[in-house]
């Protein structure tokens, strides 16, 4: 899981009026181990600010009450300097301008990818200092320098292929977290490749040779679902 | 005709006004040329009369010819050869005529004197058969001249004709002025042809100059520079008045083309809203949402809403767009109680818990297209429900007016502020503080889709709301 510097879970604030976009974006971000908090109007938004303290703030800018640049110009006039990110149907050009100048520190048009929403936010939480780049990932003896992409095992250099690492790097970053094979071929092989899921199985087995993974494996096959990542060796 | 028309109008009105130049010039001086012809003729003709007539008299008397009744008197050549020898002078030449019409004198002496034309018989036939002043031209070695021939009767009036004096004197002078003054026509044609046509081009071009002002401004519109206007010279001149008209047709053009504009921007909008709620599930829900059986029930029923949307949203644009072609619109007699009273059964369906109720109006037939009238009745029935509580009132009903039918539906619900009612007509517009977060949302096309296929039935809409107390939407559709 993304952790920030204490360990605390990070809380992010949703602010649109739209349930559909509203339930995606807090069901996604729970996945990707935020905590969030969603308002579908400007002034309701305002009002949880006060009343609780949030390490980002996703607002769209057609509210019904009140528009998105006013509830931002709220926000920084009120003090803390929390991130925040825009989302907009792309009418104008000037509305980038408008929400820059209404000090938004990110802008994203509709319809936007969710991958590119993730990226965004991590980008601002490491500008603030809530979250720190990873460099490298570590669990029950594997390290995954993610800038070098060189994989050890208790110091031993393992050779893996991009497929190999990415499912790798997926396993660490989500310990415990039960994949099937679909949801892995979708995050490690794209959203729209074909081909039926087996193919998963192959690169598991082919992970687990290459990292002397025995029982009880670091990457546990759930039967009937799929894979999860293991690091302490113990427990289902 | 078809190098006539490769010509730029300039080229043509220039040479219609020369062409009218030269006819008015023709037939002015044609017409004088002429009168100072007749003028010339009848001066010469009565000159000649006025020489040979005391002439004549006199030699009448002195040969006894004015008292018939004396024993053989008779026109001969010794007595005619005397009358045609006083006639003959310089400038006219005289010869007597039998009562045949064989010449029997010849007055001409001397070689100065002018040289008589031969006789024509067919004149002579008339001055013998009591035509008094037969005159006409001639020619005596290729010159012309004027003849006249004067019966000869003892006493004027006397039907009795014993000879027939042809007198006749030149023309050349008369020829000479005549040519001298047409000479003159002609130099004053070419001249007034040659400055008026120009001045006629110039002018031409002059008033044409507004004229290609206007077809340049035309080229910069059609090129799509639609905020240019043509400029406008004189308003008061017909060139100026099809400026005018022309620029309040840019105006509207450009009106249309930026509503055009705006409403291709809006309907991007809306369908940008529900593509983005179907994109982010979607994602959502294969980057693992989809091994939550929680979590993907959610998803998938906000996609189908979504999906919902999107349908509704095209139907609503292509309706509109359908409406716009008058040949969609199939109008009939409709008897409003029968067909509202089917319709109601229809819409208490959607009615939730709202009680709906008619208000029977008149007996009328009105002229309308029963499935628009559909259309009309739900769209307004469907926001009555949504912008009122739960259980409060709808109902519907019409009236009588001079003009048409008015049907009417009213709710008691949340009504409109001046600001929304000045724009619920427009496209995709919706009222603050509406429903947007609840799952039932609109899409702001409802009541602009009323007036549409209001109006294609030729027809009006209107509403009065009040906030807090309701709305009353009428349409008025005309009789049948
Ligand atoms: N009966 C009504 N009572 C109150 N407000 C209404 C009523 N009908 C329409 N409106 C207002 O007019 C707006 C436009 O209506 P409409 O064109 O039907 O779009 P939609 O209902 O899809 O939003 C609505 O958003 C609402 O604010
Ligand atoms: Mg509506």
């Amino acid at each position: 899981m993304d952790m920030d510097k204490n360990g605390d879970e990070i809380k992010i604030l949703v602010i649109e009026d739209d349930p559909v976009i509203t339930e995606f974006l807090s069901t996604g971000l729970k996945y990707e181990g935020y905590k969030v908090t969603s308002r579908n109007a400007g002034r309701a938004g305002l009002e949880a600010l006060q009343d609780g303290v949030f390490d980002l703030v996703i607002l769209d800018v057609m509210l019904p009450d009140i528009d998105g640049f006013e509830v931002c110009r709220k926000i920084r006039s009120r003090g803390p300097d929390i991130p925040v990110l825009m989302l907009t149907v792309k009418r104008e050009i000037s509305d980038r301008v408008k929400g820059l100048d209404s000090g938004a520190d990110d802008y994203l048009t509709k319809p936007f990818s969710f991958d590119e929403l993730l990226a965004r936010i991590r980008a601002l939480l490491r500008r603030s200092g809530k979250m720190r780049k990873d460099k490298r990932l570590q669990a029950g003896g594997l390290v995954l320098d993610l800038e070098t992409r060189q994989v050890t095992r208790n110091g031993k250099m393992i050779n893996l292929t991009p497929t190999e690492f990415s499912l790798l790097e997926l396993f660490m970053r989500h310990p415990r977290m039960v994949f099937t094979r679909e949801t892995i071929l979708n995050r490690v092989l794209g959203y729209d490749h074909d081909g039926g899921t087996n193919i998963i199985d192959v690169h598991i087995s082919h992970l687990r040779n290459k990292l002397g993974d025995r029982p009880p494996h670091l990457i546990r096959t759930i039967y009937g679902t799929g894979y999860a990542f293991y690091p302490e060796g113990k427990g289902v | 005709m078809k190098a006539w028309e490769r010509l730029s109008l300039r080229a043509r009105l220039s040479l219609l006004y020369a062409f009218l130049l030269i006819f008015s010039v023709v037939l002015v001086g044609g017409y004088s040329y002429w009168n100072i012809w007749q003028l010339f003729i009848s001066t010469k003709s009565s000159h000649l009369r006025a020489r040979a007539k005391p002439v004549i008299e006199h030699w009448l008397i002195d040969n006894g010819f004015d008292k018939l009744d004396v024993p053989g008197l008779k026109l001969n050549a010794r007595n005619a050869l005397a009358l045609a020898q006083d006639l003959t002078s310089r400038d006219a030449a005289a010869v007597i005529l039998d009562g045949k019409g064989r010449v029997i004198a010849n007055g001409r002496r001397l070689p100065e004197e002018p040289e008589a034309p031969l006789p024509q018989g067919r004149y002579v036939q008339r001055a013998l058969s009591g035509e008094n002043e037969v005159t006409y031209r001639s020619l005596v070695n290729g010159r012309p001249v004027l003849v006249m021939l004067i019966p000869l009767r003892p006493r004027p009036g006397s039907s009795h004709i014993f000879g027939v004096i042809q007198m006749s004197t030149s023309l050349s002078d008369i020829n000479e002025i005549l040519f001298r003054h047409g000479a003159m026509l002609v130099s004053l044609v070419a001249v007034i042809l040659i400055l008026g046509t120009g001045a006629g081009f110039w002018l031409v071009g002059l008033s044409l100059q507004d004229l290609k002002d206007l077809v340049t401004g035309c080229n910069r519109i059609s090129r799509g520079e639609f905020s240019q206007r043509v400029p406008v010279k004189n308003p008061r001149d017909e060139i100026g008045q099809l400026a005018v008209s022309f620029n309040q047709m840019v105006d509207k053009l450009e009106a249309g083309f930026a509503s055009q504009q705006r409403f291709v921007a809006n309907a991007a909008h809306e369908l940008m809203t529900p593509l983005t709620g179907l994109r982010g599930s979607l994602e959502v829900l294969m980057r693992g949402a989809q091994d939550d059986p929680a979590a993907a029930a959610r998803l998938t029923k906000g996609m189908f809403r979504e999906v919902n949307r999107l349908i509704r949203l095209c139907e609503r644009l292509l309706a509109l767009s359908r409406l716009q072609n008058a040949e969609n619109v199939h109008k009939e007699p409709v008897v409003l109680s029968r067909f509202l009273d089917d319709f109601i059964q229809q819409a208490k369906v959607l009615a939730g818990k709202h009680p709906v109720s008619i208000q029977q109006g008149p007996y009328v037939r009105i002229e309308a297209d029963p499935d628009l009238l559909k259309q009309i009745l739900l769209n307004l029935l469907s926001n009555a429900f949504r912008y009122s509580p739960g259980d409060s009132p709808v109902v519907m009903g019409w009236k009588l007016l001079p003009q048409g039918v008015e049907i009417w539906v009213s709710d008691q619900g949340k009504g409109m502020d001046k600001k929304t009612l000045s724009h619920v007509f427009e496209p995709f517009y919706q009222g603050k503080s509406s429903h947007r977060a609840s799952g039932d949302r609109g899409i702001g096309l409802g009541l602009s889709l009323v007036k549409s296929m209001v109006e294609a039935q030729g027809g009006s809409v209107s509403i009065q709301s009040q906030p807090g107390r309701g709305t009353r939407v009428s349409v008025t559709l005309p009789l049948a």
